[in-house]
């Protein structure tokens, strides 16, 4: 699978950290919101239960899921 | 470009702005539903377009500030949260401003207002008893004060002063009228009362607010977090900065929360059969008496679901605007700098393109691939950033009651309206339900 996010709409919430740590990391970012930072663009196929529940948790739905 | 038409009706000198002072919700459902989804109003020579589409407002949604202002949109609040905060700010405070919002509401600090919520709710829940009749509105109302003014100033700030606090938002609150749309310092009394509430509520904070200095102590609420943040410069927020940034996220809060709770709790007493598998879901995770926080924190899919659908029909903020600054080509659109754009949420969630049958109460339809299908919390740069404390809160009141109670209608089911008395929609009062402990 292949991971995205929208970042122009992301406010750096951090809940798909909560859920996905390994793919998700939330970058601090002075004045403005904090936003994340993909750690790994195509996360093996075990940690797909975890990037989909940071997919639901998202409250901007800013994040995507291909394959 | 096609063309954009004018809403019938309009009156000579003050346009539509009579019935949107009446219903601003069902003045735009008609806009919308007689001329499609750009639809001008006019209030007192003000023309508004009414943006309805997904692809629109997601055009919308992403455009910049300096393009599509809110700040010139919503001047009427200034005087609410005070100069200096939020759009009486410059816009790079303001983005400031609202970055900290954002961190008093991170995850790592739920599951110490989850803590605090869940107190609440037990302790309020407790005086039920077995069965009853109550304005289920006025119940949320006066359970999410305690909830709200204990998580942003602390539990001694909510036992002794709640009430006035409550007492002088609603001053606040009576005065975003749609009146204050056209102009929030005309000379009449609900705007003096405003100014006076205003500056009573300053010294209530402000008082806690040296306390809190004097004594060293920190607390696990939001006003340690706003005297604790810095803007970028390394300068604090001011007392009345402080001042403002509560009345602001109260505001955000408040009522959003009460009133979707109230239309939760009325769609679920008038659909007993969707409401029932959604209190054997909770029964499964949660027993009367422990645990409430935790369960408020967790997955709950089919009552999420349910108040999900709650926001689609009932969305508290029924309209968001913007003020075009320079020519906004959207579509095969162009609405001309000195317009405003209006976005309504209420009429974007009953589109049948998105929804089929966009009236009929449905918690298992599936939210619309579209982002800006469903904008609830509207969307972009300017989103809400208190959906999940607002979710944690509503889920933490229908975990408690749901696991102890049934509900019925008191008055005929079609009674129960959508009603405007400010900008916020709400339910017709009184909401009376009826309630019964489970066997």
């Amino acid at each position: 699978m292949r991971v995205r996010v929208d970042l122009e709409l992301c406010q750096g919430h951090a809940l798909c950290r909560e859920e996905a740590p390994e793919v998700f990391e939330v970058i601090e970012r002075p004045g403005t919101y904090d936003q994340v930072k993909l750690l790994d663009e195509a996360p093996p196929e075990r940690l797909r239960k975890k990037v989909e529940a940071a997919v639901r948790h998202c409250p901007n739905r800013v994040i995507q899921i291909e394959g | 470009m096609s063309q954009r038409r004018m809403l019938s009706g309009a009156k000579p000198g003050t346009g539509h702005l009579e019935e949107f002072l009446a219903h601003p919700a069902l003045l735009m459902l008609r806009a919308w539903r007689e001329c499609g989804e750009f639809a001008e109003f006019d209030l007192g020579g003000m023309t508004n377009v009414l943006v309805v589409g997904p692809d629109a407002l997601e055009a919308v949604f992403r455009a910049p500030d300096e393009q599509l202002s809110a700040a010139e949109a919503y001047g009427y609040m200034v005087p609410i949260f005070g100069e200096g905060i939020q759009f009486g700010a410059p816009l790079d405070l303001e983005r400031q401003q609202v970055k900290m919002q954002a961190t008093a509401l991170r995850p790592e600090r739920m599951k110490g207002y989850a803590h605090i919520i869940a107190g609440e709710v037990e302790r309020w829940i407790e005086r039920w008893g077995d069965a009853g009749e109550l304005d289920i509105h006025g119940e949320f109302k006066e359970l999410v004060l305690r909830t709200s003014t204990h998580c942003l100033l602390g539990e001694e700030f909510r036992n002794k002063l709640s009430e006035e606090f409550g007492a002088l938002l609603h001053d606040l609150e009576l005065a975003v009228s749609p009146a204050a749309v056209v102009d929030p310092f005309a000379a009449e009394e609900i705007f003096a009362r405003r100014d006076r509430s205003r500056a009573r509520l300053a010294e209530l904070v402000t008082a806690v607010i040296e306390q809190r200095k004097k004594s060293g102590e920190t607390q696990p609420d939001m006003l340690q977090v706003f005297m604790e943040l810095t803007y970028l410069d390394g300068r604090k927020l001011s007392d009345d900065e402080i001042v403002g940034m509560l009345i602001w996220i109260m505001f955000a809060g408040f009522h959003t929360s009460s009133n979707t709770a109230t239309w939760a709790a009325v769609e679920l007493a008038r659909h007993p059969e969707l409401a029932a598998p959604v209190a054997r879901e909770i029964d499964t995770i949660y027993q009367p008496g422990s645990g409430l926080s935790f369960a408020a924190l967790r997955e709950i899919p089919l009552l999420e679901r349910f108040v999900l659908e709650v926001l689609r029909l009932h969305p508290p903020l029924v309209t968001l605007m913007r003020r075009v600054k320079s020519d906004f080509h959207v579509l095969d659109q162009v609405i001309p700098a000195g317009h405003t754009l209006a976005i309504s949420p209420y009429v974007t969630h009953r589109d049948p393109a998105w929804f089929r049958e966009p009236e009929r109460f449905d918690p298992a339809r599936p939210l619309p691939e579209p982002v800006f299908a469903y904008i609830p919390f509207g969307g972009g740069r300017r989103k809400c950033v208190g959906n999940a404390f607002a979710l944690l809160q509503v889920k933490a009141i229908f975990c408690a009651l749901l696991s102890r109670y049934e509900f019925e209608l008191v008055d005929p089911p079609e009674t129960y309206r959508d009603v405007m008395p400010s900008l916020i929609l709400q339910v017709s009062e009184p909401a009376r339900l009826r309630y019964r402990r489970k066997e």
